[in-house]
């Protein structure tokens, strides 16, 4: 409750609604079509029509990064939850069984974080094809590895405690001390984690999308706007820097607020 | 002898984590690529020559040999780890040309801003932390400290379009694009260095306040030592360690930033390189890649590990384990 008095906590739970509004009821915030150009309003500078200008086939820019949260966020959202739930399931069974399968599938978690992020991505999207579900697949399973790390070091943790020792006197079985005992007294550390996970998953979803390899064209994914807009970063730069900043504030707020959530414990 | 045998035991086992995180490197690369739903061949071709590509069986079968994806998966597994061991990554499915030419094509320009990158981002770092650490207000400190934060949060191709924007197109100081001069090398080293250094910062600045936390810094300032003097010769040396663990980490981000930075650039390297791969489809060139950038990988932790070894005696003496004597003086 304390992080309510603090304003940048504030300013960021604003914006990370506004965020998550855009993507449910895009129609709520947008003034124009998103897909409709107008001949004659093409390469306009913001003005109150066109909130941030209009584009080289006269669609409003606004309109287009409000409707390309939809896409943006899901899909790092999306990332998050491969990258938790496989880094999770990993991790519980590696630090719960313990020996040589332990020792096995760290190594191999090891080098899923040594492989750079965006590397794996491709590989994925290369293999796949492109799209918003294979760009999250591939951040994803980039993410698992440091998710598998950190599960593994709770269970490790809790493993030892009393109460998972008790259970195991009175005869519970492994997999129910693991789902009544070690996954909520593990989940915490990972929450906070996975909040802080987001904010790079939004970065390396649009990066990916800016490359190219997100939706195809007319879908304004967010990374996809500053791409098409560089053409004319000579004259009207407001095209790729504006849809830039955007990516840029939502990502400071929520790891703001990640931070916030992590720092609570 | 002793020390030889001291060296060779510290060592030995380094070197062997090195060849496993290369043959593991491969190996996840191979089980990503072929365990993943698609013929990779097929997509490629497709991706050549549009999606309506017809190739009848016998053609496929003999590209499939031109390109090393026949045979049974043991045998490919096999037959490439073995081609990778002797330098030979394979042809290029979208150009023909063996992977290994273009990656030692490509490579000096990336490796040209990555070191840029490196030298900015830790400068920066070092000083930014200098800076915190020697202001005489609370909020100076307080603003400085929120500046790496930031360099994390901003998208590599914001940072670099709005660099062009100034200082290519309204000020006409650097070249936006090109990799011919050493001037084009600057915008993209700037761009790729805001989240090294912001990364470095994290670990070195942390490792700095930590060091300020201790008997012999507050004794140091208790002698009248003066700051900048108390920086360099106590603050510094202990930060050096996790500061050099972390190189490893930051050439992996280094790596992975050269795709976005060198297509804001329009720069030739290693980045570009892969994604135009990826947009080719062209498995054995990210493949390659992919594995050439583990090998560094390792290898710069195998450095780090080495360099260890001269910095910390600790870490050296009775194979790794610590000496009892020199932890209880610490303590």
């Amino acid at each position: 409750m304390t992080n309510l008095r603090k304003p940048g906590f504030v300013l960021g739970l604003i914006i990370i609604a506004v965020a998550i509004v855009a993507s449910l009821a895009p129609q709520l915030l947008a003034t124009h079509d998103p897909f409709e150009s107008v001949a004659t309003d093409r390469l306009l500078p913001p003005s109150a029509q066109y909130l941030f200008g209009t584009d080289n086939l006269g669609r409003d820019l606004y309109s287009r990064v409000i409707y390309g949260a939809a896409l943006s966020l899901l899909s790092a959202s999306l990332a998050v939850v491969v990258g938790v739930v496989v880094g999770a399931i990993v991790g519980l069974i590696s630090g719960f069984v313990g020996g040589r399968t332990d020792f096995i599938i760290m190594r191999f978690v090891d080098v899923l974080i040594a492989v750079p992020g965006v590397l794996l991505a491709l590989i994925v999207v290369a293999s796949l094809g492109f799209g918003p579900v294979s760009l999250a697949l591939g951040v994803g399973l980039g993410a698992a590895g440091s998710f598998a790390r950190v599960m593994r070091s709770q269970v490790l943790r809790i493993r030892s405690e009393e109460y998972v020792e008790a259970a195991r006197t009175l005869g519970v079985r492994s997999p129910a001390i693991l789902v009544q005992h070690v996954l909520p007294n593990a989940a915490r550390p990972v929450i906070a984690m996975a909040a802080l996970e987001m904010g790079t998953a939004i970065l390396s979803v649009s990066a990916l999308t800016f490359l190219g390899f997100g939706a195809p064209p007319p879908a304004p994914e967010w990374g996809a706007l500053v791409s098409a807009g560089r053409d004319y970063v000579a004259t009207n730069p407001g095209l790729s820097i504006i849809p830039g900043a955007v990516i840029l504030v939502v990502v400071l707020a929520v790891n703001r607020v990640a931070r916030s959530i992590g720092g609570d414990e | 002898m002793t020390q030889v045998k001291a060296w060779a035991g510290y060592l030995l086992p380094k070197l062997g984590q090195f060849l496993f995180v290369v043959v593991a490197t491969y190996t996840l690369v191979f089980v990503l690529v072929h365990f993943l739903p698609g013929d990779p061949l097929i997509a490629a071709l497709a991706a050549k020559g549009g999606a309506s590509t017809v190739i009848d069986p016998a053609e496929l079968d003999a590209l499939r040999v031109q390109y090393g994806l026949d045979g049974t998966l043991w045998q490919q597994y096999f037959g490439h780890l073995i081609a990778a061991a002797q330098g030979d990554l394979g042809i290029s499915i979208a150009t023909g040309v063996p992977v290994t030419e273009m990656i030692g094509r490509a490579f000096p320009f990336s490796v040209q801003i990555a070191s840029l990158a490196l030298l900015f981002g830790v400068t920066s770092a070092v000083l930014i932390t200098f800076l915190a650490y020697a202001a005489p207000w609370p909020w100076l400190r307080q603003l400085l400290l929120q500046i790496p934060p930031f360099g994390i949060a901003v998208p590599a191709f914001l940072s670099g379009l709005l660099l062009i924007s100034v200082f290519a197109f309204t000020l006409g100081w650097l070249p936006s694009a090109g990799a011919r001069s050493f001037d084009a090398a600057i915008l993209p080293a700037i761009t790729l260095a805001l989240p090294v250094g912001a990364l470095f910062f994290q670990v070195f600045s942390s490792a700095v306040l930590e060091a300020q936390n201790s008997p012999y810094v507050f004794t140091a300032v208790a002698k009248g030592v003066p700051p900048r003097r108390i920086f360099t010769k106590h603050l510094l040396r202990n930060a050096l360690l996790p500061s050099i663990t972390i190189l490893g980490l930051l050439i992996g981000y280094l790596a992975g930033g050269t795709a976005v930075v060198e297509t804001v650039f329009s720069r030739d390297g290693i980045g570009r390189m892969t994604v135009n791969a990826v947009l080719a489809r062209d498995i054995n060139v990210i493949q390659g890649v992919v594995l050439v950038v583990g090998a560094i990988y390792a290898l710069v932790n195998l450095l780090v590990d080495v360099a260890y070894g001269f910095i910390d005696p600790r870490t050296r003496i009775g194979g790794g384990v610590p000496s009892r004597a020199r932890l209880g003086a610490k303590k």
